[in-house]
């Protein structure tokens, strides 16, 4: 597990505060922080599981802290009979913690209770306690100190076992062997204890500054041939306060070359170390390096850094610290702690071994609000905000768009457009034209309504379409729509279709434009050969809007297109726009040359399209009349009529071009 | 290499704590609650689970604490045994044999031998009240089957019985008309039972009993009723006189109440979720603890009163401050309601995530067999009330490695009127939360049936297709939302299909997400998932699809479907025929993300049975009969951190994932071949290490106290020399005038110490005694192991008998001085300290 140490008032006191992950599962996570709390994370749900606060935490701070080891039990009954539905138990739980505290005293604290186990003071450290480790399978704790010693605890007793003097100054770190019968202690100079007789076994000299961290990477030697008496060829990691190298040392037979066998650089002091054994692989502050046991210094193999995100283009992203780093028991994973340590993150961050430098970017800034009714409640609100996309039935995105499906119309289409594109130049010059013309003749508001529905669509003009589409009134809705130029009809469907999704008070208004739009223009959308996909949103906004009464505005729009019919062949009368004529067949002339013949062509093609688009037209505009209250009966007359000629041209299948010419 | 036995079927987290009042230690430390055939118990402080009390073979139905000795608790069980427990340590002390299945238990102070149970002996619908009384034997297991009738007729459920003060001995019963009874002193004897009918509300049909409680105090007794009414009944005793007020807040059935331990004030719940309490037992001095999440069933206090605790119909114990502040939630699994979701495993935290509190998505860590937190997705007020139709969240799918949720939530008031809408979640990883990204409402005109990700590892686009009943499925694809203000990515549908209007049952895409598999009732078709076109379909007319899941791995040219009918067909999509199929009806079909296995349960009148096959061949690698009585619901394969190695080929196919299955009545199981000893409780295998603490200022003080009294009591009764401290206690007060005020007890309390150590200086006892005394504490100490802290009394010992040493030397300097003021002093006006 991660060695811990000191507080921060020492010069010579490792970086970092003491703080561990439990042993197995790493289900927690201990922080012992320098205000003499300590703080029990879960590290699954990065929730506070307790916090406990010695009753001498501001004398005596906690200088390091060690889990208990979980130990299984002999078993002693015969196997029983098998049973249905039998708890799962929680296994490998530990529920003791223990504390060195500055004063010299070892707590034993129960995070299962939540109190205080048991204090080991008698005959112990009279100084501050630097590293305690936990024996595996004995049940002993050792603990080294200040004092120069090291002392051998019996916890079940909570008495001490023994007591030595480890070194010349004081002890800063321990570590047991993985078979338990050898203790690494560093001060000085690093020494293997042999632990029945607390006898010095071998020296190891080399750090300047007192060792902060010492483990064993391997459990057995390198070559399998030499019989193995347990610590042999075992290799050992130890790293300094305020060094940057890691070193590795291994235990030799004879007593010769002391020196490291290699060291790691690393580009900081490290805060924790942790390894797994099986790969090798060790991570020191957010680095990993790949232990291939050749002698020269290596560089990290994987390194992990977390940043703010930096808000805005001034405030640079600043590093945020880690506190601790433990591999997962699926050995591809690391759980990383950072951030404060009054409110830190614990995040599961798998390892990619291609990608050799991970820069996580996180945001910590509203973790340092403690959320005591979380931690109750254990609910997570996940965010919603603004920014949210909201589909409805309608809306773009709801339903699948209607695509132009055979890719022949759609060259079509491209002709036609490039052409439509190709004239809107000289469109829009004309029309200005036409427009200062027509502003200094009269002053009806009829005539420049057109005109700026037509400005307002070209330009996009928020304030002048909002001046035109907000009118109220029918008839002038009616002439305007009659007087508008005919390539601003899709242009002026699509804003409609695009306020009709807006707020619902608006949608009423540009219900009785639509319906003027389509009864009027009928004909000439009729004859568009990419109508379907472009008209397709409308035609779903429709779909899902009359949803509830669906037969019947069936009904009621097959019905109001058999009246239409019977009173346009009654009457005929043809309104056409003062103005508009010799503009539109300037243009049209140009590009009717070109496209005539291609259209001609494909009126086949397009024809088949029309009954279909024609009678779902139809139905939107009864069904957009059955929305409207039934009030406007009167005025729906005089569209009838219109719409009837113009639905009769349709019908007959005319050539768009001279229709709009006739016009 | 793990041993192998036989798989055997485990139970996992979430077993019901809900079930009965759940019951304080004397010191507040630890709760017990009953749990299955266990009684957990948890410290109060840290929510986690210190032991678990197994031995009963049956439903436990009662737990109650022993009042002649407060650190052992009784438990009774279905299976007819009451047993005594020691909770400390989670051992077993004895066990009585009743032989009658017991459903309640309750103890009462002055009965020192018996304990009164609810039975039912003849017919299953009577129930009764006896007494029973436990024998006084050495032996482990003894034989009770002296019982007493009391009552008969009763409800069965605990909370109608109610015990009175101790003065009085008032026994309540009620069942549907309520009765009192009384017990006489020392024999048990009944006189005639009173009826308190409440006849004079009768006009009112809602005014049944629910439950009782009794004043601990005084002759009052409360009760619940179903219209929300609350009645304090007085006077009692008279069958004409009686006496009652009413208290009315709840406007459901009060679920339950109780009273604090002096009395003052009443707790009641009900549906309403909301914790009330009635100070001095009137209408307009009351408390809330509103927003406890779900129905309260059970209240129950402190024996020292500093908390109360509240049991949850969502299988969740609040334990709750005397000031009315929640300070800890002891939750299992949530099974308030039906789980809709079926069973997923969230990538990123590898928890199991279903439905949890109403609204919300609940991921639980199996690892920890803990919950990890609830996710609010439908963020809105719950409220609790009968018949209210909520909105319920019912499909939810995790895709692209976590990093989307999606999330179905309805309400359908009336057949037309159904309310749809769907969330996709996006992780953010800065914040470590989830965001909303899309919200789309009515995302099909009929109930959604199911939802899938594209979870091919290749995918470029995120990919989600819902399948409802309205005939249609939905490809809904991630697409660039960007515009000049913003950056972002929103959901858009990109193909709807259908297939003769028939409706869509299921969906699934294959392991490469390049086939997608919808299921329209009876006909399976399968779709491209580039070009959105039909490629072929699948019918064998036997039945609706009921599942529908591709084979993995080697078998990804298999389709299996299971039907209503009771048919599982494997169909090959290389030679698009039917491989092979078999009789049998599936309940749950779950393929392994990590192997070719698939795992099916069957449904017969026997039970569940589990078979475990491959696609590829019909004959199953392992199958394993009855493994539930009850209708198994869902089933979902756990990836496993670390693989197992089990040889035998019977067990291979829990080497890289581990099965776990939902029932009906909502228990989590899961297959373990571990023997019972290897899972052990976690308090069993902790370190065996003693209890030792140091001394604390306050213990010098309130510890030598406690020590004088005693030497004080016993010398006074042994001789009447008076033999009181001396001088050299003088630290002691040094302490307590040192000591913060605010730690220290309150002044009368000390007063008499503080005095007596001033007072009594010159004071002085013979050098002789003092080995004595000190001898005297330690038996003493072995007398009374109920002191929670006597094991500081241990650790003093030695210090102690230092101290005594030391007082030898000076005592022998002043001895003969003092001994002759002895005879002159009078120290009767000791006895009235």
């Amino acid at each position: 597990m991660a060695a811990g140490g000191g507080g921060s008032g020492d010069p010579l006191a490792p970086a970092g505060v003491p703080c561990a992950f439990s042993p197995h599962s790493q289900a927690y996570f201990a922080l012992a922080s320098t205000d003499g709390h300590l703080r029990v994370w879960e590290t699954a749900n990065n929730r506070l599981h307790q916090e406990y606060v010695p009753s001498a935490h501001l004398s005596g701070t906690c200088t390091c802290l060690a889990w208990a080891p979980a130990r299984l039990q002999a078993k002693e009954s015969p196997q029983r009979k098998k049973r249905k539905s039998e708890a799962v138990g929680t296994s490998n739980q530990t529920d003791l913690l223990a504390l060195g505290t500055a004063v010299g005293s070892i707590l034993l604290y129960s995070t299962v209770k939540g109190e205080l186990h048991s204090k080991l003071v008698s005959g112990g450290h009279d100084n501050r306690v630097n590293c305690i480790q936990w024996h595996q399978d004995s049940g002993c704790l050792y603990s080294c100190s200040d004092d120069k010693h090291i002392v051998e605890w019996n916890v079940q007793a909570c008495k001490v076992k023994c007591k030595w003097k480890g070194d010349n100054s004081s002890v800063s770190s321990l570590c047991i062997s993985p078979d338990g019968k050898m203790l690494l202690s560093a001060g000085r100079t690093i020494k293997l204890w042999v632990l029945e007789t607390k006898e010095v076994y071998r020296h190891f000299t080399g750090h300047a500054t007192p060792v902060s961290s010492l483990t064993f990477t391997t459990i057995r030697p390198p070559n399998e041939s030499q019989p193995f008496d347990g610590i042999t060829g075992l290799y050992f990691l130890s790293g300094a306060v305020h060094d940057r190298l890691l070193n590795v040392w291994q235990v030799r037979s004879e007593n010769k070359e002391k020196s490291a066998v290699m060291s790691f650089t690393v580009t900081d002091e490290p805060v924790c170390i942790d390894l797994t054994l099986s790969e090798n692989k060790e991570e020191v502050n957010g680095s990993i390096f790949e232990n291939l046991y050749c002698k020269k210094p290596l560089t990290s193999n994987c390194t992990i850094q977390i940043a703010t995100p930096g808000k805005g283009k001034k405030s640079t992203p600043k590093p945020i610290p880690i506190l601790a780093a433990g591999f997962c028991s699926d050995k591809m994973s690391l759980l990383l702690v950072y951030g404060s340590w009054f409110q830190p993150t614990i995040e599961r961050v798998a390892l990619n071994s291609r990608e050799p430098h991970m820069c996580l970017v996180r945001d910590i800034s509203n973790c340092w609000a403690p959320k005591v009714e979380t931690a109750i409640t254990k609910v997570r609100t996940p965010v919603m905000n603004s920014e949210v996309k909201v589909l409805v039935p309608g809306i773009p995105g709801h339903h699948a768009a209607i695509k132009p499906a055979p890719p022949q119309t759609e060259q079509v289409e491209s002709k036609r457009k490039s052409g439509g594109n190709e004239v809107s130049i000289e469109e829009r010059l004309g029309a200005m034209e036409i427009d200062t013309r027509k502003k200094g003749k009269d002053d009806l508001q009829t005539n420049s309504f057109p005109v700026l529905l037509t400005q307002g669509l070209e330009s996009n003009d928020f304030e002048m379409l909002n001046k035109v589409l907000q009118t109220r009134n029918v008839n002038l809705i009616k002439k305007t729509v009659l007087r508008m130029p005919l390539h601003t009809v899709i242009p002026l469907l699509q804003e409609l279709t695009k306020r009709l999704q807006g707020h619902p008070n608006s949608a009423v208004l540009m219900v009785q434009w639509l319906k003027c739009v389509l009864t009027v223009h009928a004909s000439y959308l009729s004859t568009l050969p990419d109508l379907v996909p472009q008209l397709g949103t409308l035609y779903q906004l429709m779909e899902s809007r009359v949803k509830t009464f669906q037969k019947l505005s069936h009904l009621h729009g097959k019905l109001i297109l058999l009246i239409t019919q019977v009173t346009a062949s009654e009457k005929t009368k043809g309104a056409t726009s003062p103005g508009q004529k010799a503009k539109l067949v300037y243009e049209e002339e140009s590009s009717e040359e070109e496209s005539d013949d291609e259209i001609a062509d494909k009126d086949s093609d397009v024809s088949d399209l029309f009954p279909e688009s024609e009678r779902e037209k139809d139905e939107d505009i009864d069904e957009e009349e059955d929305e409207d209250a039934e009030g406007k009966d009167e005025e729906n007359g005089e569209d009838r009529d219109i719409a009837s000629e113009k639905e009769l041209n349709g019908d007959s299948d005319l050539d768009p071009e001279n229709e709009s010419e006739e016009e | 290499m793990v041993e192998e036995e036989n798989i055997r079927v485990v139970r996992c987290g979430g077993s019901e704590l809900n079930f009965r009042r759940a019951v304080f230690s004397a010191d507040s430390k630890y709760i017990f609650c009953v749990s299955g055939d266990f009684v957990k118990v948890y410290s109060t402080v840290t929510e986690e689970c210190v032991h678990i009390l197994h031995g009963h073979r049956n439903l436990v139905t009662g737990i109650q604490l022993n009042p002649n000795n407060h650190l052992q608790l009784y438990s009774c069980s279905l299976d007819g045994t009451i047993k005594l427990w020691d909770y400390i340590d989670g051992i077993l002390i004895k066990t009585f044999i009743v032989g009658c299945k017991l459903h309640a238990l309750f103890t009462v102070a002055q009965a020192e031998d018996s304990v009164f149970a609810i039975v039912n002996k003849e017919k299953p619908d009577i129930f009764q009240l006896v007494s029973v009384k436990l024998p006084k034997s050495s032996s482990q297991e003894v034989e009770a089957k002296e019982l007493s009738f009391v009552l008969d007729y009763i409800n069965q459920s605990p909370k109608c019985v109610a015990f009175g003060n101790e003065v009085n001995f008032v026994l309540l019963v009620f069942c549907f008309v309520p009765k009192i009874s009384f017990l006489k002193k020392r024999n048990f004897f009944f006189t005639p039972r009173f009826t308190l009918s409440s006849s004079r509300n009768k006009k009112h049909a809602k005014n049944n009993f629910t439950c009782v409680a009794c004043h601990p105090t005084e002759d009052c007794i409360a009760s619940g009723h179903m219209d929300g009414k609350i009645r304090l009944w007085r006077n009692f005793y008279d069958d004409k006189k009686y006496t009652y007020t009413c208290l009315h807040w709840h406007h459901d059935m009060v679920m339950d109440l109780a009273f604090s331990v002096t009395g003052t004030s009443l707790l009641s719940g009900g549906r309403e979720s909301v914790l009330v309490e009635w100070r001095d037992a009137t209408e307009k001095n009351k408390e809330f603890l509103p927003r406890l999440g779900a129905t309260i069933e059970h209240i129950s206090v402190s024996p020292a009163g500093d908390l109360f605790c509240t049991s949850h119909s969502d299988n969740k114990i609040i334990i709750i401050h005397r000031n009315l502040e929640a300070s800890a939630v002891i939750q299992g699994l949530v099974k308030d309601r039906s789980i809709f979701t079926g069973l997923m495993i969230d990538p990123r935290t590898k928890a199991l995530v279903l439905n949890g509190k109403p609204g919300h998505l609940q991921f639980y860590s199996l690892q920890s067999d803990k919950q990890l937190y609830n996710l609010d997705i439908i963020q809105q007020e719950y409220i609790s009330d009968y018949g209210l139709i909520q909105i319920e969240l019912t499909k939810a799918a995790f895709g692209c490695f976590g990093n989307w949720l999606a999330t179905v939530e309805q309400r359908q008031e009336k057949e037309t009127e159904l309310e749809l809408q769907m969330k996709l979640w996006m992780y953010n990883k800065k914040t470590q939360g989830f965001i909303l990204n899309t919200k789309i409402n009515m995302p099909h005109e009929d109930c959604i049936t199911a939802l899938c990700f594209c979870n091919a590892e290749k995918s470029e686009q995120p990919t989600l297709v819902t399948a409802s009943k309205d005939g249609y499925f939905k490809v809904w694809i991630l697409t660039d939302d960007s515009d000049i203000y913003k950056k972002a990515v929103g959901w858009t549908c990109d193909f709807v299909g259908s297939y003769h209007k028939y409706q869509a049952t299921n969906c699934c895409f294959s392991e490469d997400g390049s086939l997608l598999a919808v299921s329209f009732e009876e006909i399976v078709t399968i779709w491209d998932s580039v070009t959105w076109e039909l490629k072929c379909t699948f019918c064998q007319r036997a039945g609706k699809i009921r599942h529908l899941c591709f084979g993995r791995l080697t078998c990804s040219k298999y389709l299996l479907g299971a039907t209503e009918n009771g048919i599982l067909c494997c169909w090959n999509l290389l030679s698009c025929a039917l491989e092979w199929n078999a009789k049998l009806n599936v309940r749950v079909m779950e393929p392994d993300p990590n192997s070719e296995n698939i795992a099916a349960i069957s449904q017969s009148s026997m039970g569940s049975d589990l078979f475990v096959f491959k696609p590829s061949e019909p004959r199953p690698l392992y199958i394993q009969k009855g493994i539930s009585r009850e209708e198994v619901q869902w089933g979902v394969f756990v990836p496993r951190d670390v693989p197992e190695s089990f040889t035998s080929e019977a067990y291979q196919w829990l080497n890289r994932s581990q099965f776990y299955f939902l029932t009906k009545s909502q228990s989590l199981l899961t297959f373990s071949t571990k023997s019972p000893e290897e899972k052990l409780t976690p308090t069993s295998k902790q370190l065996l290490a003693e209890e030792s603490l140091p001394t604390t200022p306050f213990y010098f003080i309130l510890g030598k106290h406690r020590q004088h009294q005693d030497e004080k009591l016993n010398e006074t009764l042994e001789n009447e020399l008076v033999q009181l401290p001396l001088t050299e206690n003088i630290p002691a007060v040094g302490e307590l005038l040192h000591t913060p005020a605010h730690v220290l007890p309150s002044a009368a309390f000390l007063c008499s110490m503080f005095v007596n150590s001033l007072l009594l200086s010159k004071e002085t006892k013979s050098a002789k005694e003092i080995p004595e005394d000190v001898d005297m504490e330690e038996e003493k100490e072995s007398e009374d192991s109920d002191e929670e802290n006597d094991f500081i009394e241990k650790v003093q010992d030695t210090n102690n008998t230092g101290l005594g040493e030391d007082i030898i030397h000076q005592l022998s300097k002043s001895e003969e001085k003092e001994l002759r003021k002895f005879r002159k002093i009078d120290y009767s006006w000791i006895a009235a300290l």
